[in-house]
């Protein structure tokens, strides 16, 4: 199979991912399409590494897992933090910085 | 051709010059209350050696031949980047020196001045030591050589001035007042700083040397362009035209303040700026167009505003907007007008010092109170203020043998020198000028007493009065005394050039006719004034009257031209950042397709609103990236 | 294919290494010491492993060496980068350990997880219960910062871009006052940030794809050699900046900008606005010069859109800010504009003047929050403006260095902003950039307004009620403090050595 049908794929999850964000309120459902891009970007690394014919981007996809991993637990804590203090997962109700 | 000479001997002090008043400044300002009984002298003392130094290096100038009279010394590598440079260096030539004996002099007699003026504020030490600032600043901009020290010296007097007008912090009038100098001034140092880049780029240098040695090279678009860009500075910092609007408020400040720098010194910091790039307006003859015709407004302006105030202090600043009208007109003028320019600048900065410290005077004795037409037959009560305040009005007038005759005349025969009608319409304004001054010396020293119930108008202390006789000899004899004896044209010609062309009639026509109209203004100004009873409450006066009461509606313009579309635009701007959906909706339409339907109906979350906001700027930085790549 | 190991040099990499060594200790201590010996021990490893971290720096002052197998490179310019971040860390952490100002103690929750308002939280306040978790979180951000300004690829990058981040997500919530400003302010910061590192990432694919390579050095090749007709490395390019671009807080990326300034405890707002700028910077610059110099003129307009338009919103909406924390997220913005002027001259004097500014900037932002920590009132610190009216009158000696940093900001004469500015605005000249200084002129005048209007509230206002008062700090603030004054001023008066190092310093290493 043609490997640019991957790179296709992959913006279409990006493209998901990026519409995940601005349309979702639920401070989850966000995150997960911030990951939702994040992998996106993994399967262009690995696509890309598969056409170029070297291991550079499947090294990448690798640290971008590690990484994301990361940054879950990060993210996680700051949307519980704020969960059990708003009693909603929304990310409209935080709304005092404005302006 | 001039020669350049290190600083040697006496010049070896000319960074003293400098750091004298700035270290007097600084002791005093860090110095706190425990310098507030000595503070003052040591304020007055920097600034008397500073001008003791001056004079020595006057001396030792006058020794040498008149090529051999520019001096540099450098006193450190300020900035050297790549192929920018600057030095922090200083130069003094013929120019330069006699700014800075004007401001060491007269700064010191004001200085002393200030010393009774001040005696009962509290916070007399913070005075004297912003007073010390200014003088260095000032000092610092006409003894740099370079336009970007010259810069440095610009926002420090700006600083100074706004320090001070500001002085009164207690008036709400006076805190407006220092805000709206130190805006309009930022006006023009964005007009000084957009000038001095265009010339680095233009000459690779900022330097006055290499800027001036390769004028020749440089075509005249771009030298047009410095041109007004500089004159933008000049007018913002002289208080010209269309950036005037500041220096009526400024009276707010301390009497002595306005004496130093918003009648002597600071003020014609532009005409300095427009003299010193000479060779630039030389070789830009739209630009120096554009300088006489801001310099006339002006004159015309200030006369008009100083003919309908009835407080004493915001007459003598439109009489100084039109005065500093003046010199600004002669230096556009060319080689024939910079020396006049100059030399009007030299005797205006000593009579109209004068008239300021009398005006103080005068409102020492009447409980602070300025307004004229609660004024009144003071001349028997202050002999003194009154005498050398006559000193001042005969200099100002211009009638011989005062200081004002001579520089004014000169300028007025120059106009002549170059067409007949802008020489017309300065006489016209040298008749206007007869006409307000005295309307000021009627109102103020003749006529009856229009005293309030609790004022008893006395002379001022000795502290005060010696300045002002000193300043009245100056007003009688500096102009005779630089013209004939200082020979001013020939000391200055090196470095501003002078030439004189004939003119279609005699001198001494020019001369009758300006006396005439002078007698005649003034005539008017003493039937109206003296002969006739003043009433203590305005009248209303025409259009013109109630016009320049208004600043001529300086303000008003400000208003609607700048500082409406600014806030307005401000507000604009945050509610686009707030409801940046609203926004971007429209924008992104096209690319997100129905998208924009479902997030107009959904409730504005702001995170992601940001969130949008950043896939839009992307979306359109991308765009705009393709264009660029296949344009 | 063989593996062979990569040569490591590990002397210049030894600044990284300390750092990164003590953020492991410093977590281990966070885990193990008792709690009454706990700030001791961080504050010797913090500030030990930030001098030790110079020290090395300066003994490297003359590497240029490729190292790691080329994914660091130690050059001049990162030399630079890195010593700045590393002294602008120590100040910041000097601001965050700070304990005299807050009758409590100090500026951070007691417990970041506790309720506001809640039982727990009184509690814990009540007992004088005080956390350290904020020191090994500082030291792994500083940790990010040096890799990111030494990164030779576009992974490395991503990943020092994450350490930078994840800490700072979690130092800005984690204010002891107004704590529901402060998660707020982490939320949208994650989120935000999150989806920006989701477009760095996804555009280093495209370039990758289209380079075969994700060394930077090796993508500058490939786009002379290959015939150039391929968008798909320009969107890639375009993407890719907007990671830097979002921590530069360049408009369109700046919105969260001024929400954290005003959400987060001020010292880490201290910290971070003074190092992540110039770590942001640096490798915005590596990425625009190195990897994607041969193709100036398509990137170039980018960058000017992006520098008008942070230059006039962020002056312009600062202008009726009432917040001085919010206000100077507004300034932040706007500089950021400036700065990108210099950057768009992609020219050897673009580069010496935009660090030249971030480095001035730096230390006068520290120097700015230092004092905004200082000014409280009963509900702790007093950010409203109003409270700041006739502070000048109380403490003269405070207001009057605020003032020098905020004159210094708006780029008067004799301060370090002057000279930033004027050389940054040079650079553009010479480069042909005439009208985008002309715009950045027009908007540092609008932008000394609301810097000037700060100094005529403090000085000129007639103190009310309202007016707060300034705290005397310890010697970590006043440290800090008199470093932004001192450096403000060389800077301003006597910039020359700094410059000279900055030229020596050359060119970044291909």
């Amino acid at each position: 199979m043609n490997p640019a049908n991957y790179i296709l794929l992959s913006a279409l999850l990006f493209s998901i991912g990026a519409i995940g964000v601005l349309v979702r309120r639920n401070a989850i459902i966000v995150f997960m399409s911030v990951e939702l891009m994040l992998n996106s970007a993994n399967l262009a690394f690995v696509a890309f590494a598969r056409m170029n014919g070297n291991l550079d981007g499947q090294v990448v996809a690798f640290f971008v897992m590690v990484v994301a991993a990361a940054e879950v637990v990060v993210g996680l804590a700051i949307i519980v933090t704020i969960f059990r203090t708003r009693r909603s997962a929304s990310i409209d109700e935080p709304n005092l910085l404005k302006y | 051709m001039t020669e350049i000479l290190p600083a040697e001997g006496v010049f070896s002090l000319l960074w003293v010059l400098i750091a004298l008043p700035a270290a007097g400044a600084l002791i005093l300002l860090l110095g706190g209350r425990r310098t507030n009984t000595w503070g003052p002298y040591l304020g007055i003392l920097t600034v008397v050696g500073s001008a003791v130094i001056a004079v020595l290096m006057l001396l030792a100038m006058m020794a040498e031949p008149a090529e051999q009279r520019t001096v540099i010394q450098n006193v450190y590598d300020w900035v050297f980047v790549g192929s920018f440079q600057v030095s922090f260096a200083l130069q003094l030539d013929q120019l330069s020196i006699v700014f800075v004996l004007l401001i060491t002099l007269v700064g010191a007699l004001i200085f002393i001045y200030s010393l009774g003026y001040m005696a009962h504020d509290p916070d007399r030490r913070k005075f004297f030591a912003y007073l010390n600032l200014f003088v260095a600043a000032m000092l610092l901009l006409v003894l740099a050589n370079n336009y970007l020290l010259l810069y440095v010296g610009w926002e420090g007097v700006g600083l100074a001035s706004y320090l001070l007008i500001g002085f009164w912090q207690r008036k709400p009038t006076a805190a407006a007042a220092a805000k709206k100098a130190f805006v309009i001034n930022r006006v023009g140092d964005v007009g000084l700083s957009v000038a001095i880049m265009l010339i680095f780029v233009t000459f690779g240098s900022v330097t006055f040397q290499d800027v001036f040695g390769q004028v020749g090279e440089a075509n005249e678009g771009t030298l047009t362009a410095i041109g007004l860009l500089l004159l933008l500075a000049a007018a913002g910092k002289s208080a010209q035209f269309p950036l005037q609007a500041w220096l009526l408020d400024a009276m707010e400040g301390p009497t002595p303040v306005s004496a130093l720098i918003h009648a002597a010194t600071m003020v014609t910091a532009g005409v300095y700026l427009i003299a010193r790039s000479n060779a630039i307006y030389n070789a830009a003859t739209w630009a120096a167009t554009a300088v006489v015709v801001v310099g006339l407004i002006t004159i015309f302006m200030g006369a008009i505003i100083g003919s309908a105030k009835d407080d004493i202090k915001k007459s003598l600043a439109g009489s100084t907007m039109s005065q500093i009208g003046y010199m600004v007109f002669a230096a556009g003028l060319g080689p024939i007008g910079y020396v006049f320019a100059i030399f009007h600048l030299l005797t205006h900065g000593v009579f109209k010092a004068g008239l300021f410290l009398g005006a103080g005077s005068v409102m020492h004795g009447m409980n602070d109170g300025v307004n004229m037409r609660r004024y009144g037959a003071l001349k028997g009560v202050m002999v003194i203020t009154f005498i050398t305040f006559m000193a001042g009005y005969l200099a100002i007038i211009g009638i011989p043998p005062f200081s004002g005759f001579w520089s004014k005349d000169e300028i007025i025969h120059a106009a002549f020198e170059r067409n007949s009608i802008i020489g017309a319409a300065a006489i016209l304004a040298a008749g206007i000028t007869g006409f307000y001054m005295t309307r000021m010396v009627a109102m103020t020293f003749f006529g009856k007493k229009r005293w309030e119930d609790d004022v008893h108008p006395h002379e001022s202390p000795k502290v005060m009065t010696i300045p002002l006789i000193i300043l009245a000899i100056g007003s009688t004899f500096m102009g005779m005394a630089l013209l004939f004896w200082g020979n001013i044209e020939y000391w200055l010609e090196p470095v501003v050039g002078y030439e004189s062309v004939p003119t279609p009639l005699p001198t001494w026509v020019y001369i009758v006719v300006t006396l005439v109209v002078v007698i005649i203004g003034a005539i008017i100004g003493w039937v109206t004034y003296a002969r006739k009873d003043v009433p203590i409450e305005a009248p209303r006066g025409n259009l013109l009257t109630r016009a320049a009461r208004q600043d001529l509606y300086g303000d008003a313009i400000n208003d609607v031209l700048v500082v409406e579309p600014t806030y307005k635009s401000a507000h604009a701007l945050t509610t686009f950042d707030n409801k940046a959906v609203d926004g971007f909706v429209t924008w992104t339409a096209s690319f997100v397709g129905d998208l924009s339907k479902r997030l107009r109906r959904s409730q504005t979350g702001f995170a992601r609103s940001y969130a949008l906001s950043m896939v839009g700027g992307a979306i359109i930085l991308l765009v705009a990236l393709i264009l660029v790549r296949l344009s | 294919m063989n593996f062979t190991p990569p040569a490591i040099d590990y002397f210049a990499l030894s600044p990284m290494i300390v750092i990164f060594a003590a953020a492991i200790v410093s977590v281990l201590v966070e885990a193990f010491a008792p709690r009454t010996i706990r700030r001791f021990l961080q504050l010797l490893i913090v500030f030990g492993a930030l001098l030790t971290s110079a020290v090395l720096i300066v003994l490297n002052a003359g590497t240029r060496t490729v190292t790691g197998g080329g994914a660091v490179v130690i050059d001049g310019p990162a030399l630079v980068m890195m010593g700045t971040i590393v002294v602008l860390s120590i100040l910041g952490a000097a601001l965050m350990a700070e304990r005299s100002i807050d009758p409590v103690g100090d500026s951070f929750a007691a417990r970041a997880s506790s309720l506001p308002g809640s039982e727990d939280e009184r509690q814990l306040t009540q007992r004088g219960y005080l956390q350290t978790e904020i020191w090994p979180l500082t030291l792994f951000a500083v940790l990010g910062m040096l890799l990111f300004v030494t990164a030779n690829n576009l992974l490395l990058m991503f990943v020092a871009l994450e350490i930078i981040s994840l800490p700072l997500y979690l130092m800005t919530g984690m204010a002891r006052r107004r704590r529901l400003l402060s998660q707020e302010a982490s939320l949208k910061y994650f989120l935000l940030g999150v989806f920006a590192s989701a477009f760095y990432l996804y555009g280093a694919a495209l370039v990758y794809g289209y380079s075969g390579s994700i060394f930077f050095p090796e993508i500058a090749q490939s786009l002379t050699s290959k015939p150039s007709e391929s968008i798909v490395v320009f969107i890639g390019m375009g993407m890719l900046i907007i990671g830097p671009l979002f921590k530069i807080g360049a408009v369109p990326f700046h919105q969260w900008v001024p929400d954290v300034y005003q959400g987060a405890p001020t010292a880490v707002v201290g910290f971070m606005a003074a190092t992540v700028k110039v770590a942001a910077f640096g490798a915005l610059l590596r990425i625009l010069y190195v990897a994607f110099g041969g193709v100036r003129w398509d990137w170039d307009p980018l960058i000017w859109i992006v520098a008008v338009a942070s230059m006039i919103l962020g002056s312009i909406v600062a202008l009726l800010q009432t917040d001085i924390k919010r206000l100077l997220g507004y300034s932040w913005i706007a500089q950021a504009g400036f700065i990108l002027v210099g950057l768009a001259a992609a020219s050897p004097a673009g580069l010496e003047s935009t660090m030249f500014y971030v480095i001035a900037y730096g230390f006068a932002t520290v120097g700015t929050f230092a004092v905004i920590s200082m000014v409280r009132d009963a509900n702790g610190e007093a950010t409203n403006l109003a409270a700041w009216a006739g502070i000048g009158r109380k403490s003269p000696l405070v207001a009057s260095a605020l003032s020098l940093f905020l004159l210094g900001l708006a780029g008067i004469p004799l301060t370090s902003g002057f000279v930033s500015k004027f050389a940054v605005f040079v650079a553009a000249i010479e480069a042909g950039a005439t009208w985008l200084v002309i715009i950045g002129v027009i908007a540092s005048l609008i932008a000394a307004f609301f810097y000037v209007r700060i100094v005529v509230i403090m000085f000129f206002a007639e103190p009310t009620e309202q007016t707060a008062s300034v705290v005397v700090p310890s010697a970590f603030t006043t440290i800090s403090l008199s470093a932004g004054v001192a450096v403000t001023l060389i800077l301003g008066i006597f910039p020359q050595p700094v410059l000279d190092m900055l030229s020596n310093a050359g060119l970044f290493l291909r």
